[in-house]
This record gives structure tokens, C-alpha cells and sequence, in this order.
């Protein structure tokens, strides 16, 4: 089954794209926080953490994914004055089904797995296990490309 | 004109058709399939691609080809059939084949199974039948088809994660919930890592570990650990380790450390927390005084981002 990749979708854009989300989130910051910056460094960490996050799950796919959903929408929930984010009209799940809630036939070393997964992955809560690791897959090539450009970031802007 | 005459396969004299030669009612064959459109892709060598004619599969092999292929094809291209049906059952036929028992669905049904008494029987009911062993039942066949499911995801993601080539389901799961932690982890860090300095590095990390102090300076904090590494490096060297690895620390003695740190960044002060070792962004350093004279360093290193 080498091309099963192929049916699931698992499409990331490129580096430019996250790079550019993420300055303009970082820009945002900066406006909004003017240059005496009070608060602390730990708040002001947060803040870049959070921005970051959201403008990966802009760049990744906006709501049409999962989990980007799912964290723009508890971005969303804390300030509602950095975030955008309009709700759907349909609430879109991948819901355990209902019918068949016998647990014990899954097996159960996979599904303590996607137990902990849930927990880690944004949105993961209602989702069937196999949905769920389509989009832990999506979300793992998300933070790696997010990461890359962080570390360019961080390279680029270091003294040398 | 034998009705048990069995057709002999040859080359095949008509375009059309591979119909023997030595066939008495070409005439007759030639009416019937002129008067249905016969699929062209049924004429080839290769079977059909559908379920329904495994059986067509199973005869390829047999030596009266051309006739079971004449039998067969009703079977996959239904609607095709109509017209060769009414002309098989109205002309005389002059090879065996079972359509005076009944119907259309039923002769579709056991063509396959009875085509002649010479004949091959065929190994497989045309219906969905699952490999031996397993049931049939329609909850296990989802069973089985979500299973696929999930395995099929779980190569995807095994082709992700890197050092994943591990064979077992369980230890893959660990490594792929684990990679997301470290990721996570990573964009925490990188977040951090050109802003305040070792405060915010360390107090950040430990707040991790469960519960810190809103501090400027961490120093309380490395106090703390300090105390508790000294207390138990009385006891015994080994807790003391696992103590501090715990906590993401590892003990060195201090000429390494100031050997690594002046390598590679020869103004800094080896002794102060900093954070900048261009070698690992976020290396911060405590020293330690110990019992025996000699002091060593912990050095905190969170994920290292190699460059790409």
C-alpha cells in the first residue's frame, strides 16, 4: 500500500508560508505591546508561544483542518482581541460512533495510545482513533516546519 | 450436432470474437453476439477486474478457455446480458450450459458452478466470501476494515517520526506521542530563547516540572535544586543522578564545562548562567559546590535545534 499517502491528505505548505504568518503575528505583538513593554518576560514568552501556534494553524490550514480548528477556536476563548476566528455554522466533528461503543474489541494498547494522543493533539477529543492519527500526521509535519522556521529566525537574528 | 460437444479451444478464426474454429454454429454465434454490444475489454486475455468473476479468473487456466469465457461473461457485464441470454435460450445450444434450470439470476448464479460435467469446478462462490478463517460477519468485516484503517495511518506516521523503525505497534506509539511532546516542546523553547535570558529559560522549564515561583531570577529555584543534588549526593551518587535527570540536568565537572563554554564563546563568563552558547541556544549552566572539594556543574540543556 505505498500510495495510501496518496488518499490521505496530508498537504503542508511551504516554509514561506509559515514564515510569513508568524512575522506578521510577531508584528502584531509588537503593535500591540508599545515599546516600554511592561510586563514580564514570562508573559510576553507566552504571548510569542501562543502567537505562534496560531499563525502555524492559519498557515497549515486554517479551519479546515481539525485541529487547527480546534486551537484557533481555544485561542479564541482566552482574548478575544488578538484572535479572529468566526465560528461555523455546522459543528464538524469526527465523532466516536455512537453504535458501536464496544471499547473492549478495539484493541486497547492502541487505544490507551489514543488516549494520550488525544491530550497532546488539539482538537483530539471526538475524534475515532483512525481519524485521529490523520491528524496527528498533519499536525507533526505542522510543528516541524514551524520549528524549522523558528530556528531560522532565532539563527538569523542572533549577534554573531 | 452433438449437445455435449464441449468447444475446443483454437485460434480464433473471427475478429470479434475468440470463437473455435471448429465451432458447427458459427452462424449461430455470430447472430448472437452481433445483436448485443459485446464489451470489448472482455475479448482481451487479461480477466475482467471484478469480484463477480473470480471464476473467469480460475478458468483462464483451463483448457476449454474460449468456452468458459462465452460462459462466464454474463456474469460481470450484466447488462450486457439480456440480449445473449434470450438468444441462448431460445437457440438450440450446442454446448452444455445450465440456463434450461431457470432464470437469469439464477443461471448467473450457478454457471459457475455447473458449466458442464467435464468441466473444473470452480473454488469460489461468486458472492463475497472472506479468506478462511474468518467470519463473515458483517461487525468483524468492519472490524477488520477499521483496523486497516488505522494500521495504513500508523505507517504514514512511522515514515514521520524519526528512528521509527520499530516493528512493534505499541513502542511506535510511544515514539510518535513522545516526537509530539519533543516538537511541542521545541516551539515552547524557540519562543523563549532570544528574550531574557536564563531567568525566563530556566523558571520556564522548571514550571514544567511542576510548580515555580514568579522569579526574575531563578535563583531561588537553583538553590533548591542545589540543596536537594547535595543532600542526595550524600546519600548515594546514583539517586542523586536520577534526581537530576529528572529534572533535565546532568552533573560534568566544571573544567568541561568551561572548556565548552569558552570554546565556543570565549567573552562570556563560564561561571555565570547564561544562555547564549551559540552551540545549543539553551544550555544554561548552575555551578555547584561539593562536599569533596572538587565543584561540578549541572548543565540544563533543553532540545538542542540542530540547524538544519
Amino acid at each position: 500500500m505505498a500510495s495510501a499517502d496518496k488518499l490521505i491528505n496530508t498537504y503542508v505548505p511551504e516554509k514561506d508560508v509559515f514564515a510569513l504568518h508568524f512575522l506578521q503575528s510577531l508584528s502584531n505583538l509588537r503593535t500591540q505591546n508599545p515599546l516600554n513593554s511592561p510586563d514580564k518576560s514570562i508573559d510576553r514568552v507566552r504571548k510569542i508561544k501562543k502567537a505562534a501556534y496560531v499563525s502555524m494553524a492559519r498557515a497549515a490550514g486554517g479551519t479546515s483542518r481539525l485541529w487547527s480548528r480546534a486551537l484557533l477556536r481555544r485561542a479564541a476563548k482566552d482574548d478575544n482581541k488578538s484572535v479572529r476566528f468566526s465560528r461555523r455554522k455546522r459543528k464538524v466533528t469526527w465523532k466516536i460512533s455512537s453504535k458501536r461503543k464496544r471499547s473492549n474489541q478495539r484493541a486497547p494498547v492502541v487505544e490507551e495510545a489514543a488516549e494520550r494522543l488525544r491530550n497532546l493533539v488539539p482538537g483530539g477529543g471526538g475524534m475515532e482513533t483512525s481519524k485521529l492519527m490523520e491528524e496527528t500526521a498533519h499536525y507533526i509535519k505542522c510543528l516541524s516546519m514551524q520549528v524549522k522556521v523558528m530556528q531560522c529566525l532565532v539563527d538569523g537574528l542572533s549577534p554573531k | 450436432m452433438n449437445s455435449s460437444s464441449l468447444l475446443t479451444p483454437s485460434s480464433s478464426s473471427s475478429p470479434h470474437l475468440q470463437s473455435p474454429a471448429t465451432f458447427d454454429h458459427d452462424d449461430f454465434l455470430h447472430q448472437i453476439f452481433s445483436s448485443t454490444p459485446w464489451p470489448s475489454s472482455v475479448l482481451d486475455d487479461a480477466p475482467p477486474p471484478t469480484s463477480d468473476c473470480a471464476a473467469v479468473t480460475g478458468f483462464h487456466h483451463h483448457d476449454a478457455d474460449s468456452r468458459n469465457q462465452i460462459t462466464m461473461i454474463p456474469l460481470s457485464h450484466n447488462h450486457h446480458n439480456d440480449a445473449l441470454f434470450n438468444g441462448f435460450s431460445t437457440g438450440s445450444l450446442p454446448f452444455h450450459l445450465p440456463h434450461g434450470s431457470g432464470g437469469q439470476t439464477q443461471s448467473q448464479a450457478t454457471a459457475s458452478t455447473t458449466t458442464g460435467g467435464t468441466t473444473v469446478q470452480p473454488q469460489t462462490k461468486p458472492k463475497v466470501r472472506a479468506r478462511r478463517g474468518q467470519a463473515t460477519d458483517p461487525h468483524s468485516i468492519a472490524e477488520r476494515l477499521r483496523r486497516e484503517r488505522i494500521a495504513e495511518r500508523m505507517k504514514s506516521l512511522q515514515e514521520l517520526v524519526p528512528n521509527g523503525n520499530k516493528t512493534d505497534k505499541a513502542s511506535m506509539l510511544d515514539e510518535i506521542i513522545d516526537y509530539v511532546k519533543f516538537l511541542q516542546l521545541q516551539v515552547k523553547v524557540l519562543s523563549m530563547s532570544r528574550l531574557g535570558g536564563a531567568a525566563s529559560v530556566s523558571s520556564q522549564i522548571s514550571e514544567d516540572a511542576g510548580g515555580s515561583h514568579e522569579n526574575t531570577s531563578s535563583s531561588g529555584e537553583a538553590k533548591m535544586t542545589e540543596h536537594q543534588v547535595a543532600k542526595l549526593m550524600e546519600e548515594d551518587m546514583g539517586s542523586a543522578m536520577q534526581y537530576l535527570q529528572g529534572k533535565g540536568l546532568c552533573l560534568m565537572p566544571i573544567s568541561l564545562a568551561t572548556t565548552i563554554s569558552t570554546a565556543t564563546c570565549p567573552s562570556r563568563n563560564p561561571f555565570v548562567k547564561d544562555t547564549g552558547v551559540p552551540l545549543s541556544p539553551n544550555l544554561s549552566t548552575t555551578t555547584v559546590a561539593n562536599g569533596n572539594g572538587s565543584s561540578l556543574v549541572t548543565v540544563k540543556d533543553a532540545p538542542s535545534v540542530s540547524k538544519p
